[in-house]
């Protein structure tokens, strides 16, 4: 059985009147990466605050590596790596008096080659402070700080945001390396689904502060499908297919975006719907993110209109 | 070695304004006690010793060191406190490093325990130092012929503990949720109040040991449960 | 010939399915033949930067298709042809591939037998390939 190193119960946090989190349920199993995905202000920084205990939740729970998030040891914190939002570092220590201050806590831990290797790759003078560095760079500081102790469990925090497409690539490398020795966790929010798609075993999707999705990546992607039906008569105005997310419709055709329905099931209804045609399209992540998470009557930005 | 981490972090981070507070106090302070010595007789006559006043015998005594470095040292005082506790409590939210401060491996008893030890080395040691080298220098005969009494030294003391204490208000007025600025910065408005009623009172020791013990428990609890 | 394989993320097709696909038209082309060793699980995960778990789930589905053989400790090596076992599934998927293939050249107006011409001429293609491969063996 494989343990649980993450866990929220219920997890709900207000803002005054703004539900920023809304009664989330999750368990991330040790040993997987898990992509945490939703729009911007879905309250993906507000859950991740949440379960390192920077912020107190209004209900609910959560617990990392079996340790209440309010009451996060100590001992516990050692073995929880944590990229924060932005990269916030200290602006006036240099790369090397942080390698100190973080090393200080990590006494047993700390790999000094591995983080000499690291900067050393990155090119970044150890003298050089904080505030000349580049955002980029700073990433890159964090990024190194964060690996070197080794952590059992890794939250990133949007750690891509903003950066170039190597640096990005940097981050998976790193991730990966990282999942590669025993027992490992890392969970990363992100806004890029590229990344998600290539590291991650693990998909969670929150929208609005509700929990949307949590499932093996494979099985979200096999879930949302396209499903394009033609007719030869008029289109059914009735849709009573198991898992619509999203309708269009045209003059003789019918759009629809599905989620967890069978192959089969589509099959069966275009035919009773007296459907001409049928297609099965498979989607690409990013199509399926934006199709599960946009509103009921979800229509495009700009339309083309027949003149 | 976690606690003196955090500890030279909380210190090198605050080192230029201890310098600045000790280089006022030192030269400003020093220069006029230096001038009060020198000049002597011209400055006893353009003071408050001119002929036809009345003076007390502890006047006399008090006069050369809180009188010319007196000042200097309330100012830099109040001000380190004023800079510090800013410092400490208030910049971390504009650079948003209370997230990376917070996740260390110590208790975050420990996290503020250092800051506050790095206040109180601001002002014992270093402001503490600078008084108590200048006072010996004011003791010294060929300085000034008339004797400092003890009780001149300890209100010099005072003026760095009121400086602590403003500190401390800085801090809680910093670390306080409330949104409206009037409760927010209470911790300040109550330092402040300390610190005016306290500048020439026989129970200030006392009064000062206690509103640092009402600062510091309102610390803790605020710091301890507060969200970042 | 060394592999290669080229992970296209945001495409339609999951990165499993596609590490699996190039190597099976690796192996199809020749590229690969029968006893040569896969990389480790982990050396291609670092260098295409995906799941290792990702490049796990692809061997194991070459693995159940007959492309490939585990030796545990060892590592994953290709299979010897002649032991591969064509099932149900791979006449589907090959019958649904012909299906796009021949609707789509019936479609731009190309005559059956033309196709059928074009058909045989690139098997004898692939397979003059595979054999010369052999053949330097």
């Amino acid at each position: 059985m494989t343990e649980i190193v993450l866990e929220t119960k219920a997890l709900t946090k207000y803002y005054g009147g703004t539900l920023a989190v809304d009664h989330m349920d999750l368990e991330i199993p040790r040993g997987c990466i898990c992509g945490f995905v939703g729009r911007n202000g879905a309250g993906k920084t507000t859950a991740i605050k949440l379960m390192l205990g920077l912020l107190n939740p209004t209900a609910g729970s959560s617990k990392l590596l079996g340790c209440d998030s309010s009451a996060l040891t100590p001992a516990i914190r050692q073995r929880i790596g944590y990229v924060t939002e932005g990269h916030r570092l200290f602006r006036w220590m240099s790369i090397g008096g942080l390698e100190k201050f973080q090393r200080a806590f990590f006494p047993k831990q700390w790999d000094d080659k591995f983080f000499a290797d690291m900067i050393e790759y990155f090119n970044l003078p150890k003298k050089k402070k904080i505030k000349h560095l580049s955002n980029g760079q700073r990433a890159q500081v964090s990024l190194a700080l964060a690996l070197a102790p080794n952590p059992e469990l890794l939250i990133m925090d949007d750690p891509t945001l903003g950066l170039d497409a190597a640096i990005r690539r940097q981050f998976l490398e790193g991730m990966i390396e990282l999942i590669m020795r025993q027992g490992r966790t890392v969970l990363f929010s992100s806004h890029i689904l590229g990344d998600v798609e290539r590291v991650s075993d693990r998909i969670v999707v929150i929208d609005k502060g509700v929990l949307r999705a949590n499932c093996s990546l494979e099985q979200f992607q096999k879930a949302i499908k396209k499903a394009i039906l033609s007719f030869t008569d008029s289109v059914p105005d009735q849709v009573d297919i198991d898992g619509v997310l999203h309708c269009r419709r045209s003059e003789k055709g019918l759009e629809l975006t599905l989620v967890g329905t069978d192959d089969e099931e589509i099959a069966e209804w275009a035919k009773s719907a007296g459907a001409e045609n049928y297609h099965i399209v498979q989607m690409n992540l990013e199509d399926q993110f934006i199709e599960f998470t946009a509103p009921a009557n979800y229509r495009r930005l700009f339309q083309w209109e027949e003149k | 070695m976690r606690f003196s981490a955090l500890l030279r972090k909380e210190l090198r981070e605050c080192l230029p304004w201890i310098l600045l507070a000790a280089v006022v106090f030192f030269a400003f302070g020093g220069f006029f006690l230096r001038a009060a010595a020198y000049f002597g007789d011209r400055y006893w006559r353009y003071s408050r010793f001119s002929p036809g006043t009345t003076v007390s015998p502890y006047d006399l005594t008090c006069y050369p060191t809180l009188q010319t470095a007196g000042p200097w040292l309330f100012f830099s005082s109040i001000g380190l406190g004023l800079i510090l506790g800013v410092r400490h409590f208030w910049i971390p939210h504009f650079t948003r490093t209370w997230p990376f401060l917070l996740h260390r491996s110590v208790s975050r008893k420990t996290i503020l325990a250092a800051k506050l030890t790095a206040g109180m080395i601001a002002f014992v040691i270093s402001l503490g130092a600078l008084w108590v080298g200048l006072f010996w220098y004011a003791t010294r005969p060929e300085v000034f012929p008339i004797p400092q009494a003890p009780r001149v030294f300890i209100e010099g003391w005072i003026f760095i503990m009121l400086g602590l204490v403003t500190y401390l208000g800085t801090a809680l007025s910093a670390l306080s949720t409330a949104n409206w600025y009037t409760t927010k910065i209470f911790g300040l408005i109550f330092a402040t109040f300390t610190t005016i009623t306290l500048l020439s009172t026989v129970w200030a020791i006392g009064l000062i040991a206690v509103s640092t013990a009402i600062l510091l428990v309102q610390i803790f609890d605020t710091f301890l449960r507060r969200e970042f | 010939m060394p592999l290669w394989i080229q992970i296209l993320p945001g495409s339609d097709e999951p990165i499993y399915i596609q590490v699996t696909e190039q190597i099976s038209k690796a192996i199809a082309r020749g590229e690969l033949s029968s006893g040569d060793k896969l990389p480790a699980v982990r050396k291609l995960a670092l260098e295409l930067v995906i799941n290792p778990n990702t490049v796990a789930r692809a061997y194991s589905r070459l693995e159940k298709a007959g492309l490939v053989t585990t030796k545990t400790g060892s590592g994953t090596f290709v299979a010897d042809p002649k032991l591969r076992k064509t099932d149900a599934t791979d006449i589907n998927m090959l019958t649904e591939r012909m299906d796009t293939l021949i609707t789509r050249g019936l479609n731009l107006g190309i005559e059956a037998q033309d196709l059928i011409r074009l058909f045989e001429s690139r098997l004898t293609k692939f397979n003059n390939k595979s054999n010369e491969r052999k053949e330097e063996k």
